[in-house]
């Protein structure tokens, strides 16, 4: 290397180490505390390794409780909410971002419209409707529901990445008879796995982390889902936060998991392939 | 190529369409009708009771209202401080992620966790590193670097607590944009970079030339969702502030979530929303608008 | 390989397809019930005549369902659902509780969007200031014309707590727990600086200065709301409203209101308060005392077990609050248990009710820290906690907050107004003036 190649590397390594600090100081302080038993006082992070530590609470939590149900539905609904919101967006955002069509104007002002509208000034309309689709208390309640919610935000992401993909790649497709569904399936979607990943992130997290909705529609302690079980932790006059923080990082792993299996999507090249045909 | 019969582009492009736009009109789009209904009545919760229809009233009254604009200052501040700090953090972080680095997956997970920390246990911690008297922040100020020689009561006027909160939100959103920024990244052809590493031109010349024109689409992207996110900041103001002390602090989405359901004046609620809608749904055309102008022909 | 990927989106599409149906596929839960029945009477269970249809004696099953704000793993929860529902169940077969626990932080906002969509519980513990409101949107049911034995229910409780359920000529719940503000100090800093706790308001003004030199706050709390400040106004003979709650010029803007209010001004300014208090009430202040921080605090019973896991060894001198002109006058809070009105089982919810207050399952909730509303048992709480002693001698001049719909609007106004002055030109006359003419507006326009 060459020694401006070594500078940048020591300057770019102790940037990152920075940035990753300061990102996960609190994650650092939410272990730590979710490892002392009865911190019903928030511990001074100074202080917190004092006393004893020990795995009591992630007992409870996992054992003890009925967290690895909540759990488990929150992950049947987030791995449907998921595939379905990306597949529908995707779909959305290839129409959007390839054709003309009559109205194409309005769809677009619409999405960009309700991504401005505060989601909480929805919630007794959309309660109404749900109770008039006979969806409440369900788990598909929540399903239904969050792709509908998280679908403008993640077809105006996806609508970005697809127009950045150049139209001289679609129109050689055509010129070989290609129908609409083969450039979506062979052309578009392989060039844009990354926005696809990214897509799967944000839907995956959208509603592995929802807590008003599923709050407001499930009474059934059975389809309880993760975030709502995490908030019971908490009593009215206090909180164990050795618990409540046991049960946060427990509920973190598999959005990490999935963070880690997708972003290993965002690998250079695919675009260069194409454009070598 | 388009000019042979506007059919063709029509029905594929409808059967794309349609699927998602059914869940999105029933979930989104019909909802906000009923909800732009309630703001025109002074609406009673209790079921089958009167509400009698008002008009305008409730706009009227929060253009009167002057807490209302000042959450709206508040909200706007939030916005204009967040944003550009979020993306600037956001690009550089991906930008240094970006190459074949040891530990590159590691980093971009850490450098992820902010966003998914629930922003209930993010509040309760910055309020915490932000607590009048002894908390850390004031800590290292005075003890430690001696920068100020008493400390600060962060949270209770409205600038040191804006402060506090706007840290929150940036500290919470540049993992966000850094990870659309890494995808975005990937489409840019390894060619564009060889070719103008042969022609000579260094680090810094390859990233103004090659690689943000690249990624301007994004960049709009990312800068309308952060500025709609910011605006729409809830979660971290309710449990730091409460919008106080004395409505100081209040963000749109505090303020009416107060009338509604504390107060149980939804229409009133409504009526705010539909203005902060207004407002954003304003900045964010002006913002595609004008990125649209000033793109060039580019890669496209 | 242009094959497969019609086969992969295939795939997809039938994952999809089975994972929703997988959600769907589950029944409603059993709330949906239609019938309407008889109780079987039990022994000790007077009988209710009801005015829907009566069929046959023949028990048919129902479920009530039960909103609540137990967390998870506590010790409340254990009581309700391993003891009382079960011994309910067994008194009152054909009956099954399904109680649903709800984060308390969020109740309120569940309950409202449940009134909106017409899909409330047969029975909820609610926060005692709840009541009056949802009493006045008409989704409670009157419990004192529900229960014939209501009267006697009402006479076992206590004044304050009973109160609280009061909306225009009939109560709409029965108190379920109740609690109190009492003072609370660390009795080695008083020791230290060589004063007493302040029985009274004016003592408090006179040992503030001696524990602000020792650097030592003298009282703390954490928000300018009613909770934190009527103990203060009542105990020095003000008041906020009047006795008909439909004014508040001539209450809070009274010279003893100002007074009340102005004491903690003072403290404020002179630095015997922390900062927390204009805060807006996020802030714990518990462990401020136990480590000698500040030299007392107002808190509820819970303070015990909130500084029992970190300072095993530190033990709270409880005394009542400080008292003024109008004596010794402290803040009550609670649960009420209710009944809604879309209830289709009121007859078995008002049973369930009245189990709730019976002198067994209070006791059973007294054992874990929720202190009984039944002045028979201020005795046998004292057995089970002495410390309870001085919240029980509290309770029996402890008053509600205002029972009136109107409540969150003027205790938000309230906190504005005091955060103002306190923050700002400290002219507590003209706040407290301010706020007079503000509540009576809020008044008159509900």
């Amino acid at each position: 290397m060459t020694p401006h190649d070594q500078s940048t590397h020591w300057v770019r390594s102790f940037l990152l180490v920075l940035f990753a600090g300061v990102s996960i100081i609190p994650l650092v302080y939410m272990v730590l505390v979710s490892l002392k038993e009865n911190a019903y006082l928030i511990p001074n992070p100074l202080k917190v390794l004092q006393g004893g530590l020990s795995l009591d609470n992630y007992a409870t939590v996992w054992l003890d409780s009925e967290f690895p149900h909540y759990f488990l539905n929150s992950l049947v609904v987030a791995v449907a909410t998921t595939a379905a919101t990306v597949w529908l967006a995707s779909m959305t955002a290839y129409g959007l971002a390839r054709f003309d069509f009559p109205g194409k104007r309005l769809i677009e002002g619409l999405i960009l419209l309700e991504l401005a509208v505060p989601a909480i000034v929805l919630l007794i309309p959309q309660f109404l409707l749900a109770k008039d689709l006979h969806l409440l208390d369900k788990r598909l309640g929540l399903v239904f529901f969050y792709v509908g919610v998280n679908f403008a935000f993640i077809t105006f992401l996806m609508i970005g990445f697809f127009r950045g993909v150049p139209r001289a790649l679609d129109d050689a497709m055509m010129v070989d008879g290609a129908s609409a569904w083969r450039r979506y399936w062979q052309l578009m979607v392989p060039l844009t796995w990354p926005a696809h990943a990214t897509a799967a992130i944000f839907a995956f997290l959208g509603s592995w982390d929802e807590y008003v909705w599923a709050l407001t529609i499930i009474n059934d302690p059975s389809k309880r889902t993760l975030p709502v079980g995490v908030a019971l932790f908490s009593g009215q006059h206090q909180v164990d936060w050795g618990l409540t923080f046991a049960a946060s990082v427990v509920a973190l792993a598999p959005v990490i998991a999935v963070f880690i299996a997708f972003q290993r999507q965002f690998v250079r090249g695919v675009m260069t392939g194409a454009l070598r045909q | 190529m388009r000019r042979r019969g506007k059919s063709r582009w029509r029905t594929p492009a409808y059967a794309f369409v349609l699927p998602g736009l059914v869940v999105f009109t029933m979930v989104m789009v019909y909802p906000t009708v009923r909800a732009l209904f309630i703001s025109l009545h002074e609406w009673n919760i209790a079921p089958g009771a009167e509400s009698p229809f008002v008009g305008l009233a409730n706009y009227v009254k929060a253009v009167k209202d002057p807490v209302f604009w000042r959450s709206f200052q508040n909200g706007g501040i939030y916005m204009l401080v967040t944003v550009p700090l979020q993306i600037a953090l956001g690009l550089v972080a991906a930008l240094l992620l970006d190459a074949k680095l040891r530990g590159r997956t590691i980093f971009r997970t850490l450098i992820y966790i902010p966003v998914i920390t629930s922003w209930v246990i993010s509040s309760l911690l910055f309020r915490y590193l932000f607590g009048a008297g002894s908390g850390p922040i004031n800590a290292f100020l005075v003890d430690v670097t001696g920068v100020i020689s008493e400390p600060i009561a962060w949270l209770g006027s409205r600038w040191t607590a804006l402060v506090a909160i706007c840290a929150l939100g940036v500290w919470k959103g540049v993992g966000w944009a850094m990870l659309i920024f890494l995808a975005a990244l990937q489409a840019v052809p390894v060619e564009l970079h060889e070719a103008a590493a042969v022609d000579g031109a260094g680090g810094w010349q390859r990233l103004r030339n090659v690689t943000l024109p690249s990624i301007r689409r994004t960049l709009t992207f990312v800068t309308v969702l952060s500025i709609i996110g910011g605006f729409n900041v809830f979660i971290s103001v309710y449990l730091m502030t409460g919008g106080g002390p004395a409505d100081q602090t209040q963000v749109p989405i505090t303020y009416l979530y107060r009338q509604a359901f504390s107060f149980l004046d939804f229409g009133y609620g409504s009526a705010i929303s539909f203005m902060l809608t207004v407002l954003v749904f304003g900045v964010a055309t002006a913002q595609l608008w004008l990125s649209n102008r000033t793109e060039s022909e580019g890669p496209a | 390989m242009r094959r497969s990927t019609t086969w992969r989106s295939l795939a997809v599409a039938a994952a999809l397809l089975l994972a929703l149906g997988a959600c769907s596929g589950e029944s409603d839960t059993g709330t949906e019930e239609t019938t309407t029945s008889t109780q079987a009477a039990t022994d000790e269970q007077p009988t209710t005549t009801t005015s829907t249809t009566t069929t046959a004696a023949a028990v048919e099953e129902q479920t009530i369902e039960f909103w609540h704000a137990f967390n998870a793993e506590s010790s409340e929860v254990q009581v309700l659902e391993d003891q009382l529902i079960p011994q309910f169940e067994a008194e009152h077969p054909g009956v099954t509780v399904k109680a649903v626990s709800v984060p308390y932080g969020d109740l309120r906002q569940k309950l409202v969007t449940a009134v909106a969509g017409d899909q409330l519980p047969d029975v909820v513990r609610a926060d005692i200031i709840w009541v009056p409101e949802f009493a006045s949107l008409g989704v409670l049911e009157p419990l004192s014309e529900l229960m014939p034995d209501f009267e006697q229910l009402a006479a076992a409780v206590y004044p304050g707590p009973l109160e609280t359920n009061h909306w225009q000529d009939a109560y709409y719940g029965l108190p379920l727990s109740t609690n109190t503000r009492v003072y609370l100090s660390n009795p080695d800093v008083y020791a230290n600086a060589g004063v007493d706790i302040p029985a009274t308001q004016d003592d408090l003004r006179a040992i503030a200065p001696t524990l602000v030199d020792a650097g030592i706050a003298a009282f703390a709390d954490n928000d300018l709301s009613g909770w934190n400040v009527l103990p203060w106004i009542w105990s020095a003979g003000g008041d906020i409203v009047d006795e008909a709650i439909t004014t508040a010029s001539g209450s809070i803007n009274s010279p003893e209101s100002i007074a009340g209010v102005s004491l903690l001004y003072d403290l404020y300014t002179m630095g015997a308060i922390p900062e927390m208090i204009v805060q807006g009430g996020m802030d714990p202040y518990e462990e401020g005392v136990a480590t000698g921080q500040y030299a007392s605090m107002m808190n509820g019973p819970w303070a015990y077990s909130i500084l029992a896991g970190d300072y095993p060894d530190f033990e709270l001198a409880p005394s009542l609050t400080p008292a003024g002109d109008g004596g010794s006058v402290s803040v009550v809070g609670g649960e009420d248990i209710v009944v809604t009105a879309s209830s289709e089982h009121k007859e078995a919810a008002a049973d369930f009710v009245r189990f709730m207050v019976s002198p067994e399952a209070q006791r059973a909730l007294a054992e874990i820290g929720q202190m009984s509303v039944l002045s028979e048992l201020g005795d046998a709480m004292v057995e089970i906690q002495p410390y309870y002693q001085t919240f029980v001698d509290q309770l029996a001049t402890a008053r509600p907050r205002p029972p009136t719909p109107a409540w969150p609007e003027i205790d938000q106004a309230l906190k504005t107004r005091l955060q103002e002055a306190f923050v700002g030109d400290g002219d507590i006359e003209q706040a407290l003036n301010d706020l007079a003419q503000e509540i009576d507006q809020i008044l008159a326009d509900s």
